[in-house]
Formats: structure tokens, C-alpha cells, sequence
């Protein structure tokens, strides 16, 4: 066990790290129809445990189903899940006591204060025994910053407040797996910080992090691995620092002589474009192979620079093209 | 190093006690109690000030403290007691359903069978709440405003229809048979207007659902064509009420509505358990 012992994770107990690779999420050629609309079609993904797994896409590409699936919340109209080694729906009363989850935005009573709120989500709460789920409220609540709205009536929190009763709940006791479906609504800056700190938390307590967001730039900060859908497929998964590799992201190339640069980039077959005071080459041969080009045609290079994609360029690319 | 300790499942208890406390904050099932309560006062006043004798339920009433709890119940059970039902089932499925909140129980996990039997809990204590409150009201309201249970000159608590004096004791004993009578007609209505609830997330649904059926009934049981459904709709039954103020009881119709009752609690307690199974939530 880690010793960064954070407040999120300091009750965290020897359940999470001696979890074997298997992984915390598994789905096999999962589809979803509703009436005449695919919402889900045909995925296979695996969510390795221990890693913080983004769920991107397009609205309506189908991830909150996927997610609702997977928590058993949706009957797949074919294909399997399996949640923590687990199948779905069968094994979900052993599996959901280790999981916690935020869903389409947090679901609470208008009338209940926070504190009231979270004591009923305690009270159905198996990992809590009746004794402890006082001090767990009160924790959980200190350890998402409401503790002195706690009194407050839920009908009266703001966006970023309900969102942060949401997490509580999901954090109500240390999970193995935690889902977080959009975590950031609604939160202003610091919020979206706090959430960020709480991902990597729990990542350093061993858990399983899956986390859809359309904020690309948070995906990016936390998240290990991701798995892009549009309307309803993955078409792509992975670790993402390969899958970023694994876009050409090209070369800058810096020069005095751009329209030199570009003649003979183009003349190598090499798709490129001017960018800023140098060149971008996008596509083509082999970076030896017009490295060379450039040298034999006298043309001065000041620098070269691979260019990394990053994540947004990746999904608008992946997302953008056609079907 | 060992596996993670199984996940004892929450007990009834606590279950039931939170689905309690979540029933009795809910700020309409204290308003709604709060109404059914003033409705035997109500009635009360009115007979005190009526001079009109008339040949009713109502009318009995007068100089009989203990028969205006029967003559409550049985007139709020046309139409305020079951709606009291139907908010009940409607806030607990639908109810829950609007707010994101069954996904929560879902999540946690309350396990689907679970769920419904601490949502029919739930729904039962407020029916059991409303009659209870409609009765120790009429009580209350009879001796204080029309009289003590006793019959001037008879020696008894209570004045029957058919003439006779009952003890006090025979006449608690009527009462909580009337009581637990209505109680039974309730837990139909609230089973199926669970079964709809499981069906919708729009409370507005279940009590459009509940009110709609109580009014096609009453015209149903209208038409003389349709004479040989009459006996089917739960509504028929509903004046066996009065029936515990007779001497003897009779129990022919009292039982008779109680079986029609079961039959709408076991269909209804099938649809809403065969849907809750499957429910997306």
C-alpha cells in the first residue's frame, strides 16, 4: 500500500493492490438497441486494472450507455459484461460494494440536506457497518469540501456543490473500481483541480478509474488509458500514450528557406504545409529519407522537432473522420 | 494475504428504517396526514351544526361519537386515502426514478427484489399512518365534539344500526376491523399503483393512473350493461364499511372485498416485481 495516504483513500484497506491483472472492466461485442437507434454497437474493451481509463466521444456516441451497462443499470441487448472478474448482471451484488460510481450527474433528493442525503446512500451501503456510518458521512463530506453546507437543504446546493455530493457518495467507502461519468459539470476550476487530485489518489491507492469527460485537457492529465467511441463503436482503445505515438504527428522543421523546404518535402512525395516561419510536414516518407532530401537540395535547417499529437488532435481526427 | 471481506448485505432493519425516515421527512406525507386528520374534525363540526335529520351514514352519527371513525373511513376511502396511496407509490419508484436516486440504491447495491419489497414497506406505513391518523382522529373528534362512547341510557359504548348497545371493547374491537379492513383495500391500491410507478419516472403518471382507474370504476359500476364486471372492481366493495356498525356483522360483503383486494395485491405486486426486475435505471 502506498503511504501518500491521502484523506480519499486513507481508510483504503489491503483490498485493492493484491487484485490479481485481471482486469476491472471487461466487455465483449457489446450492442445496445433502443427501438430503432444503435446506441452501442458491437464493443470489445478491456479496462486494465489499476489504471485510469477515459471514456471519450462525441455526445450521443453512446459512452453513458456503455458505462450504464456496465454497471448493470442497462440490460445490453446482447453480448457480456464483466465488472471487477464478475459477470453483469449475475455477479453484481459481490461486485457493487467495491465500486462507486457517479452517473449522469448526482442523484439526490431536493428535500434532504446533503448530510441527510448521504446518510440514506450510507444506510444501503453493505462495506458500512450501522455504527460507522455517521463518521463516514461526515468524512466524506469534509473530504469533498461540503462540510459547512452540509445542513443545507440539496434543492439549494449549486451545480458544482451537487456534483461534489455525487463524488461523496461514490467515495463513501474505499472502492476498488470508481466510475465517473462527466465529473467535472459544473465545476468551476478549482472543482475540476480537486477532481483531479482526487483521480490521482485514488490511482495511487490502487484503484480502477474509468472517467468520461469531454474536457480533453483533464482526460489527458490523469488518465493512462483511453478509448474513444463515436456512434456507438470504439474506434480506438489503448494505452494512451501509444495511441498518441501511434498518430503520425509529424515534424517542424525549421528553416530560412520555406519555400525551398516545401518544394522539396513535396518533390519526396512528403505531404507538408508552411507553419509559422517554418514548415510542417504532416505525412510521407520516412523522416531519414527527406532529412536527407532537405540536406542534398542546400536547403538550411535550423531545427527539427518531432511533433506529439496531442489528445484533442487525436480525437478530433478520430471522431472527425468520415465513417 | 486474504481476500476481501464478503460484502455482508445491509440488514432488513436498517433498510426498512431508512426507507422510513426517508418517508416520514418527505415534507407532503406530513401535510397529507396532517389533511386526513382535520377531515374527521371536519365532519364532526358539521354534524354538530347540521339540525337536519336525515337517514344516512352521516346521520347515525349524531349522539354516536364512535361511529364517525367509520363514517370517516369509509367516505375518505372513496377518494383521499387512496390518493394519499398513490403519492406514496408515486414518489417511490417514479419519485426516485426523477430524481437519479433508484440508481443510487441500485448502485449500492439494494438488491432488486430488495428494493421493491422496502419500497412496498414504505408505501404501507403510509397507509397504515393514514388510517391510523383518520381513526384516532374520528375518535377523538366523536367524544370531544359529539360525545363520550356511551349510549344515553343503554349502558353501552356504542349504538349499532340494527339498535343494539355494544360494550366499549366490542366497539375497539369494530374499529380496528374496520381499520384493518380499509388498510387491506389500501395496500391493493398501493400495489398497483407501485406496478405503475415501476413503469414511469413521472409521479404525475402514477396519480393521473390512480384517480383515472377510481373514476372509470365509478363509471363502469354505472352502467347496468356491465353489470356481470361489477362485482371485479375493487370500488364495489368499498361500502361494506358500514357494514361493522350492524348487529351482527355481516360479513359477506366485508370478506368479499377482501378477496377482490387480494386478487388486485397479487396482480399488481407480479407486474411490479416482473418490471422492477428489468428496469433500466
Amino acid at each position: 500500500m502506498t503511504g501518500t495516504g491521502t484523506r480519499t483513500t486513507a481508510a483504503r484497506s489491503d483490498t485493492a493492490l493484491e487484485e490479481p491483472a485481471r482486469p476491472a472492466a471487461r466487455v465483449r461485442d457489446l450492442r445496445k438497441v433502443f427501438g430503432s437507434t444503435v446506441a452501442v454497437d458491437g464493443v470489445d474493451l478491456d479496462v486494465p486494472a489499476g489504471s485510469v481509463f477515459g471514456m471519450l466521444g462525441p455526445n450521443g456516441s453512446g459512452k453513458t450507455t456503455l458505462i450504464r451497462m456496465l454497471l448493470g443499470l442497462t440490460r445490453p441487448t446482447s453480448g457480456t459484461v464483466e465488472l471487477l472478474g464478475r459477470p453483469v448482471p449475475d455477479g453484481l451484488t459481490a461486485t457493487l460494494p467495491d465500486v462507486g460510481a457517479l452517473v449522469e450527474g448526482p442523484g439526490f433528493h431536493p428535500f434532504l440536506s446533503g448530510r441527510e442525503n448521504l446518510r440514506r446512500v450510507a444506510a444501503t451501503e453493505p462495506r458500512l457497518s450501522s455504527s460507522q456510518i455517521r463518521p463516514a458521512v461526515s468524512d466524506a463530506l469534509e473530504r469533498v469540501g461540503l462540510a459547512p453546507a452540509a445542513g443545507r437543504r440539496f434543492r439549494g446546493y449549486s451545480l458544482g456543490m451537487k456534483q461534489r455530493l455525487g463524488l461523496a457518495a461514490a467515495l463513501l467507502v474505499p472502492r476498488r473500481l470508481v466510475v465517473l461519468d462527466e465529473p467535472t459539470n459544473g465545476l468551476d476550476p478549482a472543482g475540476t483541480r480537486e477532481i483531479r487530485a482526487v483521480v490521482s489518489d485514488l490511482r495511487a491507492s490502487g484503484a480502477s478509474v474509468i472517467l468520461s469527460s469531454h474536457l480533453l485537457s483533464e482526460v489527458e492529465a490523469v488518465c493512462s488509458h483511453v478509448a474513444v467511441l463515436k456512434a456507438g463503436s470504439l474506434v480506438a482503445s489503448g494505452e494512451l500514450g501509444r495511441l498518441l505515438d501511434a498518430v503520425a504527428g509529424g515534424w517542424e522543421i525549421e528553416t530560412t528557406d520555406p519555400d525551398g523546404a516545401l518544394r522539396t518535402l513535396r518533390a519526396e512525395g512528403a505531404t507538408a504545409r508552411p507553419d509559422g516561419s517554418g514548415v510542417l510536414v504532416e505525412d510521407g516518407p520516412e523522416a531519414p529519407v527527406l532529412f536527407a532530401a532537405l540536406v542534398r537540395a542546400g536547403v538550411p535547417v535550423h531545427g527539427l522537432r518531432r511533433r506529439r499529437p496531442d489528445l484533442e488532435e487525436l480525437f478530433t481526427r478520430i471522431t472527425e473522420e468520415g465513417p | 494475504m486474504t481476500a476481501p471481506a464478503p460484502p455482508r448485505s445491509v440488514s432488513w432493519t436498517r433498510l426498512l428504517g431508512a426507507e422510513l425516515r426517508w418517508v416520514l421527512r418527505r415534507p407532503r406525507t406530513l401535510v397529507m396526514l396532517a389533511l386526513l386528520a382535520a377531515v374527521p374534525m371536519l365532519m364532526a363540526i358539521g354534524i354538530v351544526l347540521s339540525d337536519r335529520p336525515r337517514r344516512s351514514l352521516l346521520s347515525e352519527v349524531a349522539g354516536n361519537g364512535l361511529t364517525l371513525p367509520v363514517a370517516a373511513l369509509s367516505i375518505l376511502l372513496t377518494l383521499l386515502l387512496p390518493l394519499a396511496v398513490a403519492v406514496a407509490s408515486a414518489d417511490a419508484i417514479a419519485g426516485e426514478s426523477q430524481h437519479g436516486t433508484l440508481r443510487g440504491l441500485l448502485l449500492a447495491p439494494v438488491g432488486r427484489l430488495r428494493l421493491v419489497a422496502m419500497k412496498a414497506f414504505g408505501v404501507l406505513v403510509v397507509a397504515a399512518l393514514a388510517v391510523a391518523v383518520v381513526t384516532l382522529s374520528g375518535v377523538i373528534a366523536g367524544w370531544l365534539l359529539i360525545g363520550p362512547p356511551a349510549v344515553p341510557g343503554g349502558g353501552g359504548a356504542l349504538l349499532t344500526m340494527s339498535g343494539s348497545v355494544l360494550p366499549l371493547s366490542d366497539a375497539a374491537g369494530r374499529l380496528l376491523l374496520v381499520a384493518g379492513w380499509t388498510l387491506v383495500q389500501l395496500a391493493a391500491v398501493g400495489a398497483v399503483a407501485l406496478a405503475v410507478s415501476a413503469f414511469t419516472e413521472h409521479p404525475l403518471v402514477v396519480l393521473s393512473s390512480v384517480l383515472g382507474g377510481l373514476i372509470l370504476f365509478g363509471v363502469l359500476a354505472a352502467i347496468p350493461a356491465l353489470e356481470p364486471i361489477h362485482p371485479w372492481l375493487i370500488t364495489t366493495g368499498w361500502d361494506a364499511a358500514a357494514d361493522v356498525l350492524r348487529d351482527p356483522i355481516p360479513l359477506d360483503a366485508l370478506w368479499r372485498s377482501t378477496l377482490v383486494a387480494a386478487g388486485y395485491l397479487v396482480a399488481g405486486g407480479a407486474v411490479l416485481v416482473a418490471r422492477m426486475l428489468r428496469r433500466d435505471a
